[in-house]
């Protein structure tokens, strides 16, 4: 079961979300086929999931500076809760790959793998026309850009692909 | 709280991390090789010279020759690819980013070039503090049955759009380079030699609100 996906850029904006909560709109039969987007309201969430996972990452590169000197591949992998699981993966570009799951399934860092490398590198990076760098300005930096990925094929191929993964 | 165990699609980040010198550039050019061998689309080469060809031929037409202009705008078409072929590169490879301009080095050649270019330059130069070297381009597809006019002889770098390509790559990876022709043999000179200096290591961005 896939509950949210999320990618944030290296100005620490949040660049795409997708949410497939149960509950809140069980009557609408479309809502396990399209994904909603901030349905709990608060965009706020968006930007505590990144801080947090800012935070335990910078937690994670000090220790294991104090281990051994290198601190290569070191990022935070996954975080679970007593309900959920955040399943991450950092490009060395700065892009972070972010999906919530239930416990069902160890490991999805080979479905963020296949996201950056047949989705959003097809979709985003081979699309000339469309932006790689979605902050315009230093405005837009240090998570306070509001631009998102909004081309159609991204969307609908990356929906097609999580769809066998919602049950 | 708890971390997950390591995936395989990491393993081999890893496993470089234990390998030093003379192991790690062997373990790049197996991997380097791997990649070339099993993940990459090939496409005619031929189409491939007149492509880059009638771009430069485009160029001179469009700039009346003036090859300053001409050496920039390949530069900066380079470098418009560049901030883009990164993503693919690590889509491919799936590295981390390197600890050191040595291991850039070894990356750059025998992995980024073997994959997108099948050649592997040769790393040459360095300097004392190692943060600036040379790329010895022993075969440059680029520029294959390629003569150069008598005028363009002294100031046009033919294949800049490699220049970009690296400053665009390496400033995604937040090394912020100058890069840059030295010598190529189309001009005469005994080698094709591309400078690589390493600026500054660019900071990652924080979060407003978390310094």
């Amino acid at each position: 079961m896939i509950y949210s996906f999320w990618i944030f850029d290296k100005h620490c904006n949040c660049i795409f979300e997708r949410e497939w909560t149960l509950g809140s709109n069980t009557n609408n039969p479309n809502a396990l086929s399209s994904g909603t987007i901030n349905s709990k309201q608060n965009d706020e969430i968006g930007k505590l999931l990144y801080g947090m996972i800012f935070s335990l990452n910078s937690i994670t590169q000090k220790l294991s500076t104090s281990i051994s000197d290198n601190q290569i591949n070191n990022n935070i992998r996954s975080i679970s809760t007593g309900k959920f699981r955040i399943h991450t993966m950092q490009t060395a570009t700065g892009l972070w790959f972010i999906l919530i799951t239930d416990f069902k399934q160890q490991n999805y860092s080979q479905v963020l793998h296949y996201i950056y490398s047949h989705i959003y590198i097809k979709h985003v990076v081979h699309n000339f026309l469309s932006p790689y760098d979605f902050a315009l300005n230093p405005k837009e930096q240090r998570g306070q850009g509001v631009k998102k990925i909004n081309n159609r094929h991204f969307i609908n191929t990356l929906e097609a692909f999580l769809q066998s993964m919602l049950n | 709280m708890s971390k997950s165990r390591s995936s395989s699609l990491s393993t081999h980040a890893a496993n470089l991390s234990s390998k030093t010198g003379a192991n790690q550039s062997k373990f790049f050019k197996t991997f380097g090789d791997d990649i070339w061998k099993n993940k990459i689309e090939k496409v005619n080469a031929e189409l491939f010279i007149m492509t880059y060809g009638v771009i430069v031929q485009q160029l001179c037409q469009d700039f009346n020759n003036d090859y300053m202009k001409i050496n920039e705008n390949l530069f900066s078409m380079g470098y418009n690819i560049g901030v883009r072929l990164i993503e693919d590169f690590l889509a491919r490879t799936a590295l981390p980013r390197c600890p050191n301009m040595i291991m850039t080095s070894e990356v750059i050649t025998k992995v980024a070039f073997k994959v997108f270019l099948n050649i592997t330059p040769v790393v040459d130069n360095w300097s004392s503090n190692k943060d600036t070297f040379s790329l010895i381009l022993v075969e440059n597809p680029l520029a294959e049955f390629v003569d150069l006019p008598h005028d363009a002889k002294k100031q046009l770098w033919y294949s800049n759009i490699i220049c970009g390509v690296l400053k665009g790559a390496l400033e995604m990876v937040q090394l912020d380079c100058d890069i840059g022709f030295v010598s190529d043999v189309l001009r005469g000179d005994a080698s094709t030699e591309i400078r690589v200096k390493l600026n500054k290591i660019l900071k990652d961005e924080i979060p407003l609100g978390e310094d």
